[in-house]
């Protein structure tokens, strides 16, 4: 069941103009800031090379160009996934899955796992133009992978994230600026400064905190516990709202 | 429907092959113990049971104890004046709004314990239908069907089948977005039916719908019911009396009557009860 949900929504999510003129946007970022990182490094990899521990392209890359991109996608996955609950309440097609044997559990997966499968294909895309260096320059493959690792964590919570405040509301655009709200608020706690008040934990809830290692190729398991719980978190929270809509309807 | 066609209809309306099962009849229902209505047999097994149901939407009861019991070749109209109560009685037999009180059981199965096997038995056509307007109809029938358990020759049968008594062929490849009124009715109504479900819910089927249309809708649901139940909620008395066995008014939440329609004067019977 869980399956063809999720193709259900991957078809719905591809065939829209939206998710097309996102993802072009997006490719453009991919490629104008991919440029722009590889020839910045030409221009200082003469200086870098005189250092104890010099930094190869692919460290460079990671954390020049892929690491920013975390920060697109954890604003973009949202917008995927904003329309996944507001578009079935606004069109009164939830009411398809509410009279069909289908559990709210698996209606979230599911299209959770549609949603999902569009954004990896985008981290792809993005880690693929690194990838391909490969075909000139011999290049650190798991630096890469541990930075596609990360953009995808971080971009499949924020995805959650994104299907949760959708479950909330039929209007679309208040489901993405509350999503916009609270991703800002997680990346904005690494900086935060709490005085004298012992609220410095909660820096440990900031989304840059838990990126920084995967991009200098550390796969840390408290990281990936981290967007893995907060992914959980957003996914119950959406499967306990729309058990909540048959007591109060919709 | 569409201008220059008539659509014949097949009256057994039996699918080509019979999914959906009535559970073992000794199982206890919501309401308790199975009783000899239960065990009844034949073409008269109890497909609906619902006892005392009572929701309300804010301050106001919107549903007030109303109890509907429905047996194999039942076609019950649920009338009421707009408000009264059908829709949230409606979605309560379906499974997608809690009671505050009451019990639901769909064929033996009780919608608070088994959830997803009693819905499993039930086709809803919602006042608007669920429609994915980017869907084309054949994708959006196979999609409803697929959810609601069917797969491989099963499906095709069954949708092959709804298609045609449906009457959609001609619109079969067309995206829903772009059919008439007329159209998309009939797909909401093939998208409840498409797995034979053993109770069909209907709510106000006929809105929209031009005279030829009416009529072809009517005959189609006289046909289901002949092996299945069916309720369906409708202002119109003439449509009630056309195509009911039973009628059940519902006024301000509260079921006022419930009766056969065998020589009832709908007119006046729904007059007094609304008083």
């Amino acid at each position: 069941m869980i399956g063809i949900i999720a193709r259900h929504e991957y078809r719905a999510l591809v065939q829209s103009a939206q998710t097309w003129v996102i993802t072009t946007l997006l490719a453009l970022l991919f490629g104008f800031l991919f440029l722009r990182q590889l020839e910045a490094f030409l221009n200082v990899q003469d200086q870098l090379a005189l250092q104890d521990y010099p930094v190869g392209l692919t460290g460079f890359m990671s954390a020049q160009y892929l690491q920013p991109l975390a920060l697109a996608f954890s604003f973009v996955a949202p917008l995927f996934a904003m329309r996944t609950f507001s578009d079935e309440y606004q069109k009164h097609t939830y009411a398809l899955w509410q009279s069909s044997p289908v559990s709210s559990t698996s209606l979230v997966l599911g299209k959770y796992l549609g949603l999902s499968l569009f954004v990896l294909l985008l981290v792809l895309l993005a880690s693929g133009m690194l990838l391909l260096m490969q075909i000139f320059i011999p290049i650190d493959l798991p630096v890469v992978v541990t930075s596609a690792v990360g953009l995808s964590l971080c971009a499949l919570a924020s995805t959650a994230c994104g299907v949760f405040f959708s479950s909330l509301t039929r209007h679309s655009l208040i489901a993405i600026i509350a999503s916009f709200a609270l991703i800002i608020v997680l990346w904005l706690l690494q900086s935060a400064n709490f005085g004298n008040l012992p609220l410095q934990a909660i820096q440990n809830l900031s989304f840059a905190n838990h990126l920084a290692g995967f991009f200098q190729g550390y796969l840390q398991t408290a990281d990936v516990a981290y967007f893995v719980l907060l992914s959980a978190m957003f996914l119950a929270l959406t499967i306990v709202r729309l058990d909540l809509l048959k007591q109060t309807g919709y | 429907m569409s201008a220059g066609r008539v659509y014949t209809l097949s009256f057994s309306f039996n699918f080509p092959e019979h999914r959906c099962q009535v559970p073992a009849l000794s199982k206890s229902t919501s309401s308790g113990q199975a009783t000899p209505e239960h065990i009844g047999g034949g073409n008269k097994t109890r497909l609906l049971d619902a006892a005392n149901l009572c929701r309300s939407l804010g301050a106001t009861a919107a549903v007030d104890d109303v109890s509907i019991h429905l047996q194999r070749g039942d076609v019950l109209g649920l009338l009421g004046l707009n408000g009264a109560g059908k829709s949230t009685t409606l979605r309560m037999l379906c499974g997608m709004l809690v009671p505050d009180s009451g019990t639901v059981s769909i064929a033996g199965y009780a919608m608070s314990e088994q959830p997803l096997k009693a819905r499993a038995r039930i086709g809803f056509l919602p006042d608007q239908p669920p429609l994915y307007n980017d869907m084309r109809v054949h994708e959006y029938l196979r999609l409803c069907g697929q959810i609601r358990g069917l797969k491989g020759a099963l499906l095709a049968r069954n949708q092959a089948f709804i298609t045609e008594q449906c009457a959609l062929e001609e619109v079969n490849t067309k995206l829903i977005g772009n059919l008439s009124k007329g159209f998309r009715q009939r797909v909401g109504l093939a998208q409840a039916m498409i797995h034979e479900p053993d109770v069909l819910l209907l709510d106000e089927p006929s809105n929209g719908l031009d005279p030829q249309q009416l009529d072809t809708m009517r005959t189609l649901i006289r046909a289901y019911a002949k092996n299945h139940a069916v309720v369906f909620s409708t202002h119109l008395l003439a449509e009630a009396q056309a195509i009911c066995n039973r009628v059940a008014i519902i006024h301000k939440g509260k079921l006022v009557a419930d009766t056969t329609t065998d020589g009832a004067n709908l007119e006046e019977l729904f007059r007094r009860s609304i008083l």
